[in-house]
């Protein structure tokens, strides 16, 4: 399917559900994401009612991670009733919109404890190391 | 779309994605996923998926964070929907508000700019009209002098023609002196042939011969030449 227009043509019902979520474009192993008004039932190929933001989830050189968001049109949308998927409303809780969502806790604790658990590892092997190298 | 299409291409080569091996060179790379049609694989049957171990403590972590965000949320819901209300009530974006005088008054506005802008283009057109005209009446004055000048030379030229005519008209053969012309050319007859000899000499003539003489009269002419 050609790209419909960020300006939208999807066409909707007055009092059918709105969703605000994300268009994976980009290709295989290269995500790039719309950030995106339209109708929740469709298939998120369809034409978007309209584009509110992008968001490419890959760092780039100065190690960033670029997000645009019209705010006013996601406010907008919002006070007409939109729903918001899981990962647009972690995107727009950490850009300060709405509240923080839970599982962008959720995984900040997850890493924290990856993280420990690596470094008590490697503590452990570098004792190991310097016991065997002693004796 | 290219996934229709990648099912079509691989429809026309059903028994060979059954049995695993692709009868001819064509393999998708990209888009390799078993149909939905075909059964769990043999070595998939009886594998049971594990669930994701979550603690008691991080569960009750979640729900009561979960439980803050559902309020929160429904506040800043409850807020935005009152500020799109307020917005639509203040808003003159689609339709606009204007009392009788104030739309005159807008469209007097208007047209004194429209007239000022009118009469900005006029001077402006004047201006470049009146040097367009002098430039034309120059050109034509120009090119009006050159055409003088032409006429002029032609008429000397042609006078300069007649002149050398009536020059020659002089010498002309009239028809009372015809028969003294007639007899001058019979009497003096002139013969264009000629020949010449090993050492450049010129012999005039042919009928008019002057060979018979012992001692014939080169002419000399014929080597300066």
């Amino acid at each position: 399917m050609s790209l419909s227009p960020a300006s939208g043509i999807g066409r909707f019902y007055k009092h059918s559900a709105k969703i605000i979520r994300f268009v994976r474009l980009g290709c295989t192993n290269r995500p790039f994401y719309h950030i995106v008004v339209m109708e929740r039932r469709k298939n998120q190929h369809q034409p978007v009612i309209e584009q509110v933001g992008s968001y490419d989830p890959l760092p780039n050189d100065f190690n960033e991670r670029l997000v645009a968001l019209n705010t006013e049109r996601i406010r907008f949308w919002l006070g007409k009733g939109a729903h918001i998927s899981d990962p647009a409303a972690e995107l727009l809780g950490v850009a300060g919109l709405l509240p923080i969502h839970p599982r962008t806790y959720m995984t900040a604790w997850r890493n924290r404890r990856k993280l420990a658990e690596e470094q008590a590892e490697a503590a452990a092997a570098g004792q190991a190391e310097s016991a065997s190298a002693s004796a | 779309m290219l996934r229709a299409g990648c099912q079509l291409l691989t429809q026309s080569t059903l028994p060979a994605v059954k049995t695993g091996s692709n009868g001819f060179a064509l393999e998708f790379v990209r888009w390799r996923r078993k149909p939905r049609w075909l059964p769990v694989a043999k070595s998939k049957i009886f594998r049971v998926p594990e669930r994701k171990k979550q603690t008691e403590e991080e569960r009750t972590e979640l729900m009561r964070l979960h439980n803050r965000y559902k309020t929160q949320l429904r506040s800043v819901r409850q807020y935005l929907r009152e500020e799109v209300v307020r917005h639509e009530e203040t808003s003159t974006v689609d339709h606009i508000v204007l009392t009788p005088e104030q739309e005159e008054a807008e469209y007097q506005a208007l047209i004194a700019a429209n007239a000022e802008w009118n009469a900005t283009i006029a001077r402006e057109r004047e201006q470049r009209l009146a040097k367009e005209r002098d430039e034309k009446v120059a050109y034509v004055h120009e090119r009006l002098e050159a055409r003088q000048l032409r006429d002029e030379e032609r008429r000397e030229r042609a006078n300069e023609a007649v002149l050398r005519e009536i020059e020659r008209s002089k010498t002309y053969i009239t028809r009372e002196g015809l028969n003294a012309a007639i007899e001058t050319a019979l009497a003096n007859p002139v013969d264009p042939n000629f020949a010449i000899d090993m050492a450049g000499n010129l012999y005039q003539g042919r009928t008019t011969s002057q060979l018979p003489d012992a001692d014939p009269q080169p002419d000399q002419q014929a080597l300066s030449n």
